[in-house]
């Protein structure tokens, strides 16, 4: 898997561990069930996002961080040949490839960095 | 929605014998066959989950759980270590009974905060701990599920 790819999905999943913190049904849960201090959480998740920013080039950074701030989002999946930004088919080369995560795919029709699940 | 209907007898394993709470999530998450480094995302994230505070809810059950963009659906498994693992649980006790539970970031149909709903309210029954220990096979535990009706 392309490095920076593998950064930027798991600063997207903090960013929306962080974000669930911030919302109702995760946040009780979290804080009821497993007794977790969702400020301490939050603070823990900001820090390491502010690591992981550090990883990525500077041209990557701005577009993770203007696309998490418009769509919540960075990263999409590529599911059955189609961008799960805009619902448009990738080329079908793109897609053929041994292991299309070992490229840093943007989505030519949306802007997204895109990642193909297992 | 039945909690039975989530779980493959694949990703049940009745006889773990990890040493530590790490290798424990290793090995469950090697229960969903994803490639290698999805896998060790997958870890990775659930390992940032416990730093927050651990899943081990007491009563020797753990519930690990987050969500990622390498699955691309909710997968769930079972794991029990009978001789118990240290999991830093609310109750300091050790952990037998780990439920494992991860979901895409967007599912269609929304089911991450019901099935750990379900499973948390499985886990809070007085007989269930003492049940898991005495299910002999993956079937059984499929069964317990079902008679508790969750
Ligand atoms: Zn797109």
């Amino acid at each position: 898997m392309h490095e920076q790819l593998e950064t930027l999905l798991e600063m997207q999943d903090l960013h929306m561990q962080r974000r669930a913190l911030e919302e109702g049904g995760v946040r009780d849960l979290e804080t009821g069930l497993f007794e977790m201090s969702a400020e301490q959480a939050i603070d823990a998740l900001d820090a390491k996002i502010t690591e992981l920013e550090l990883r990525l080039g500077k041209s990557i950074q701005e577009r993770f961080r203007s696309l998490i701030g418009t769509h919540r989002r960075a990263v999409v999946p590529v599911l059955a040949g189609v961008c799960y930004g805009c619902f448009v088919a990738v080329p079908t080369s793109w897609a053929a490839d041994a292991d299309p995560n070992d490229r840093l795919n943007v989505c030519q029709s949306c802007g997204h960095f895109q990642y193909y699940p297992t | 929605m039945q909690l039975r209907d989530f779980f493959s007898v694949d990703a049940i394993d009745l006889d773990l014998s990890t040493e530590t709470k790490d290798e424990t999530l290793k090995k469950l998450v090697g229960l969903f066959h994803l490639d290698e480094k999805s896998e060790g995302i997958l870890f990775k994230m659930l390992k940032r989950r416990e730093n927050l505070g651990s899943t081990g809810i007491g009563r020797g059950i753990a519930i690990p759980h987050c969500r990622s963009l390498v699955v691309n659906r909710l997968r769930v498994a079972f794991g029990r270590h009978e001789a118990g693992l240290d999991f830093k649980a609310i109750d300091e006790k050790p952990v037998h009974y780990i439920f494992l539970i991860v979901a895409p970031p967007l599912e269609v149909s929304n089911q991450y905060l019901p099935v750990l709903g379900k499973i948390a309210q499985f886990s809070k029954e007085a007989d269930v701990p003492e049940r898991l220990a005495a299910v002999e096979n993956a079937e059984a535990f499929l069964q317990l599920l079902e008679e508790k009706g969750v």
